[in-house]
């Protein structure tokens, strides 16, 4: 039981990375990313392989969120141009073609059979209460990473972040680069994402493609705003009640007996669907408001 | 290995498929102001409604193919009233997230009710044809006609009849339209109606031509999407040659890129179309 709540835990932690994430794109600064999978699978990726390749962690570590920082950069400036509404497909896609690319590509990625064998750091030294000491560290990260955006938030980037997503004209009329804030706005958030990649690879020590199914990206969006966009502790609460609503669901089988395992999946997902179209419509600040300063 | 020129034909024949969508597509965005990712999904909606009329109740095709166009029709108005109407003075990226969850709600209706297994159209076998060692099937053959009949009418009616000037009069200026007595919601109402039946006619194409699963829309919106931006957003010409032009490049890309990055070609085009020439091929202005 307790594994399972340590697993599960886990599991919450690195989806409110994502979801943090997606909040100083989304929440703070109002860009559209569909593609928020590509990036945790462009951390999970990057440390998978090059740990499995026997590089030092660190610096496997520090090259994930570079390169996802990276793909972020190169996204939005290639999406922001023009129309801001291309982010969104741009995201879409880039996702998708990553996927592909992780299917196919399998001199480096060792397509559909996916990474074995990513190493779990300091495993001999906590043996059976590994996953407890794992949890912690996720904890912390969520925490740290809570806590520099809560500064980053109420800094003065933070306030131009919010300006932006209010009326960008006025936030340009204040002399502010609206371009280059989104850009690094949008990066700090796919650096996020490849962090929790990271936690994601060595936790499971086994990555494959189809982990990073778009529907992946569309959790994280239930999860912000069930939570509150704009607001880190509603990020992390949204990913804390989406576990449990997934989770919670699994049970239904029991319940109902003519439930196959594809009806299942699909009620399921019909229902994170329907929350979140009526959370857009009724309630799009979500349980915990941002708060107007 | 057949000749270049039947990649070609089934570059055509893709492409005007996908223009059905595509001009919805666009036109709804100008219109709305918001990229509607749920209309790929109405080809699945389209192509199940019609094997449900085609399977289940033994209708012919081309019935079940007129049963599935209004079916579509009526779901696409339905969405619009539930859940973007209450939203139309949002922020346009709040409706396309909403879009989004839409098109996940209804692709997994269908897979709750169908399952995730590849279906096809109780259809009269017919040999394709063979002209100059070019293989035409006569689905294709009818389905280029309808498709282009489609086009055709849809043109007409923007161009020339009242609705159809007062529905591109609202998606070029909404307020002066409503000022000068152009019923908004109706145009709005009229246009999703039109919009939903085209995708889900185009959905019994495609299965028709391929087959029918719940994913098959779905993963047709990024060349939706690269259809509307080449064309330019608003401009039902331009998507339809976008389309076109889409179709082509993703069938006789095969040759040289393995057919599993079909979907990554639509992707490029946008790149491409966002770097080079981001008004589009029309030069519409967003």
């Amino acid at each position: 039981m307790i594994a399972y709540l340590a697993a599960i835990a886990t599991l919450v932690g690195i989806r409110a990375l994502l979801t943090l994430g997606l909040n100083v794109q989304w929440g703070l600064t109002g860009l559209v990313n569909l593609g928020v999978v590509a990036f945790f699978a462009i951390g999970a990726y990057t440390a998978g392989l090059l740990a499995v390749a026997g590089v030092a962690l660190p610096l496997a570590w520090a090259a994930a969120i570079v390169l996802a920082a990276v793909a972020g950069v190169v996204m939005a400036m290639v999406a922001l141009r023009l129309r801001e509404d291309y982010l969104a497909i741009v995201t879409l896609g880039f996702a998708e073609v990553l996927r592909l690319f992780l299917l196919n590509e399998a001199w480096l990625t060792k397509g559909a059979n996916g990474i074995t064998g990513i190493p779990r750091p300091l495993h001999a030294v906590f043996g059976r209460h590994y996953d407890i000491f794992y949890l912690a560290v996720v904890l912390a990260a969520v925490g740290l990473v809570y806590w520099v955006l809560q500064r980053v938030s109420h800094s003065p980037f933070g306030r131009v972040l919010r300006a932006i997503r209010e009326d960008e004209t006025v936030a340009a009329v204040a002399g502010k680069s609206v371009f280059r804030f989104k850009v690094q706005a949008f990066a700090v958030g796919a650096a996020i994402a490849g962090l929790a990649g990271i936690f994601f690879a060595h936790y499971l020590a086994y990555i494959e493609p189809n982990m990073f199914l778009p529907q992946e990206t569309l959790f994280v969006w239930l999860a912000l705003i069930l939570g509150g966009s704009g607001n880190n502790r509603g990020a992390l609460l949204g990913s804390v009640v989406l576990l449990g609503l997934l989770e919670g669901s699994r049970f239904a089988k029991d319940v109902i007996p003519f439930l196959t395992g594809v009806r299942l999946a699909a009620a399921q997902q019909m229902l994170v669907g329907i929350i979140l179209v009526a959370l857009m419509i009724y309630r799009p600040e979500g349980l915990l408001p941002e708060r107007r300063e | 290995m057949p000749p270049i020129a039947q990649y070609v034909f089934n570059g055509i024949v893709t492409g005007s498929i996908l223009a059905l969508p595509a001009v919805a597509f666009s036109l709804l965005w100008r219109l709305l102001r918001f990229p509607n990712f749920a209309v790929s999904t109405y080809l699945t909606v389209g192509a199940f409604a019609a094997f449900a009329f085609n399977r289940g109740l033994g209708w012919p095709i081309e019935a079940a193919w007129l049963a599935a166009l209004a079916t579509t029709g009526v779901v696409a108005l339905a969405v619009d009233h539930v859940a973007f109407r209450p939203m139309r003075n949002r922020r346009p990226f709040a409706l396309a997230i909403a879009s989004i969850g839409v098109a996940f709600i209804l692709e997994n209706v269908v897979r709750f009710v169908w399952g995730n297994d590849y279906r096809s159209y109780g259809v009269p076998v017919t040999r394709a044809m063979n002209w100059a060692g070019l293989r035409v099937g006569r689905e294709q053959l009818l389905i280029l006609a309808v498709a282009v009949a489609l086009m055709l009418l849809a043109q007409i009616f923007l161009v020339r009849t009242r609705l159809g000037i007062a529905m591109r009069a609202t998606a070029e200026n909404p307020l002066l339209a409503s000022i000068k007595g152009v019923p908004t919601e109706r145009v709005i109402a009229l246009a999703t109606l039109g919009g939903g039946a085209l995708a889900g006619g185009a959905g019994v194409f495609l299965g028709l031509d391929a087959n029918v699963d719940p994913l098959m829309g779905g993963g047709l919106i990024i060349s939706v999407f690269a259809a509307a931006i080449l064309g330019g957003i608003g401009s039902a010409p331009g998507a339809l040659a976008g389309a076109l032009i889409v179709g082509l490049i993703e069938e006789v890309g095969t040759l040289l890129i393995p057919p599993t990055y079909k979907t990554a070609i639509g992707f490029f085009v946008i790149l491409i179309v966002l770097l080079v020439r981001p008004t589009g091929l029309a030069g519409a202005r967003g």
